[in-house]
């Protein structure tokens, strides 16, 4: 009982932050943006084909995102996973420095590097490939290409992990019962790195789900996705009902996924990330 | 070694990657050096007046980083004393319940930030006055203690706790225990935890940029706002020195934890 008593005394100070400065205010907020509105503004959400496109903006980029870091970071992980430890170390610190480099400092990189001005266009024109600058920047490719450079590195980081634990022995013998480096791969290692593609699709798609600063800087003021519409409509429209039903809508699809995850995996993700710097 | 299994193609796309990964920042280091307002490559010379901008701009980017320097700093140090606590109920004792404490305790990491600022925001406009640095400290130091809380669990998850026991039979009082054992073998967690819930912080943008008032405003904000007015090599220079402080905290972190504390 005593031991009991102490866990408790311990776990009261964060538990009582948690519950005053987080849980409170979300639950009040939501109780309150019922309370004025009723679900108008929800329903409001719903039917206005503006929003829906924006949620379907938002999904399309983090589908698409997630797809082509998986279809790009599987091979890099695997790579690394059978690699020899010092090179493997110099593509850890590769893909963990970028990691530590601000989202703002990033997009800025892709900014000078995909405007109409930008190193990309005055390469290409001076190829004489292209006569017109491309207009890349403020585009959805744009915002794209800065998601899938902040965010590959999580995938990669997931998968590594499992990779690595596979036994290269396992590759062995599929090989030496015969089988080609595909069968070996869609029925050997693919099933065997499942937990890891499912952690790694899961960690990207949520992230860019709730991105904010990507699309704001790379996709220009007319882009939306639902994290800078927020923004939007209380800095701009002043409308804050239909802030809030976007944010708590946008929660829900967070927790829908991890619902979805827990369910089809039975476990809780580790890292989810709903609201890292993306 | 095992090379050999490794096919051209895994090769090919981990090159390409690599090269993806670190090609935009290879160019903001080039183009702060550059002496032209826009970007050319090769470039047309060499200067450091984007440096000097820095700090003479009527941007404040100095007091910007003062300000994400203050908030990150006692929002980490904060979470390091509720993390490490919240963590050692969790892993230190056997009771029902544990999993939905941990999960409860890492809950912030759920929510997208852009929901918690909006609901802080009209928090505060109901309560009126609450000051520009508590504004964004509430904020921040909820939605990084998961960092703390996570990274300390994974250390303390495969602690010997009869170290502890030991101790005590060889006459430690549990204060002695505590800083002595217990604090010693859970620091890689808890550093690892602390930097990166620091480096959170003082990268945090839409929390900030929603919740800051005029005479608080933090780095990544201020940036964010030049970025708007003026797209010049200046933006390049703070990019550069950013990623320099970056590159000194991973190494320093090598040094201290190893990286494979990340890698979890």
């Amino acid at each position: 009982m005593e031991r009991k008593k102490q866990a408790l005394l311990l776990a009261l100070p964060a538990s009582l932050a948690l519950l005053l400065f987080f849980i409170f205010p979300m639950i009040y907020i939501l109780i309150r943006t019922l309370a004025e509105n009723g679900t108008a503004d929800f329903t409001a959400f719903f039917t206005d084909p503006f929003y829906l496109d924006i949620l379907w903006t938002t999904l399309r980029v983090s589908l698409i995102s997630t797809a082509v870091s998986l279809l790009l970071g599987y091979p890099t992980a695997y790579y690394m996973a059978r690699t020899p430890s010092r090179l493997k170390q110099a593509m850890v610190i590769v893909i963990l420095f970028p990691f530590l480099v601000s989202a703002v400092v990033r997009s800025y990189g892709w900014m000078v590097i995909l405007g109409t001005n930008g190193l990309l266009n005055q390469f290409l024109m001076g190829l004489g490939l292209i006569s017109e600058p491309l207009k890349i920047l403020n585009t959805e490719t744009a915002v794209i290409i800065g998601m899938i450079h902040l965010l590959i590195p999580y995938m990669i980081l997931s998968l590594v992990g499992v990779l690595q634990s596979i036994d290269p022995n396992v590759e062995y013998a599929a090989y030496s019962l015969g089988a080609s480096p595909m069968t070996t791969f869609t029925r050997v290692i693919f099933p065997l790195s499942t937990p890891g593609i499912i952690s790694g699709c899961v960690l990207v798609f949520t992230m860019s789900m709730t991105s904010y600063v990507t699309p704001k800087l790379l996709g220009g003021s007319k882009f939306r996705m639902m994290a800078t519409m927020v923004v939007q409509e209380i800095n701009v429209s002043f409308d804050w009902g239909a802030a809030a039903a976007i944010s708590y809508i946008l929660l829900a699809v967070i927790l829908a996924v991890q619902v979805v995850v827990v369910l089809t995996t039975g476990k809780y993700m580790k890292r989810m990330g709903g609201g890292k710097n993306a | 070694m095992r090379d050999g299994h490794v096919n051209w193609l895994c090769r090919l796309v981990a090159v390409l990657v690599m090269l993806f990964l670190v090609a935009p920042l290879v160019v903001i280091v080039l183009a702060s050096f550059t002496p032209t307002a826009l970007v050319t490559f090769p470039p047309q010379g060499f200067s450091l007046k984007w440096y000097a901008n820095i700090f003479t701009s009527s941007t404040h980017f100095m007091d910007g980083l003062v300000k994400s320097l203050e908030i990150g700093i006692l929002a980490t140090l904060l979470d390091v004393l509720l993390g490490v606590t919240a963590a050692l109920s969790i892993c230190r004792y056997d009771f029902r319940g544990k999993n939905a404490l941990l999960n409860y305790f890492t809950s912030p990491m759920y929510v997208p930030s852009v929901a918690f600022a909006f609901v802080l925001l009209q928090l505060y406009s109901q309560l009126g006055g609450v000051p520009g640095m508590l504004r964004i400290f509430i904020g921040h130091f909820i939605i990084i203690l998961p960092y703390v809380v996570r990274n300390t669990v994974s250390v303390l998850h495969v602690f010997n706790w009869t170290l502890e026991d030991a101790a005590t039979s060889l006459g430690a009082n549990p204060v002695q225990v505590f800083f002595k054992i217990t604090i010693p073998l859970a620091k890689p967690g808890i550093l690892a935890g602390a930097l990166l819930a620091f480096l959170y912080s003082f990268d945090e943008v839409a929390l900030s940029s929603l919740l800051s008032t005029p005479r608080f405003i933090t780095l990544p904000i201020r940036i964010m706002n030049y970025m708007e007015l003026t797209f010049d090599p200046t933006l390049a220079a703070i990019s550069t020195l950013l990623m320099v402080a970056s590159l000194v905290l991973i190494i320093l972190m090598e040094r201290l934890v190893g990286l494979d504390m990340f890698m979890k």
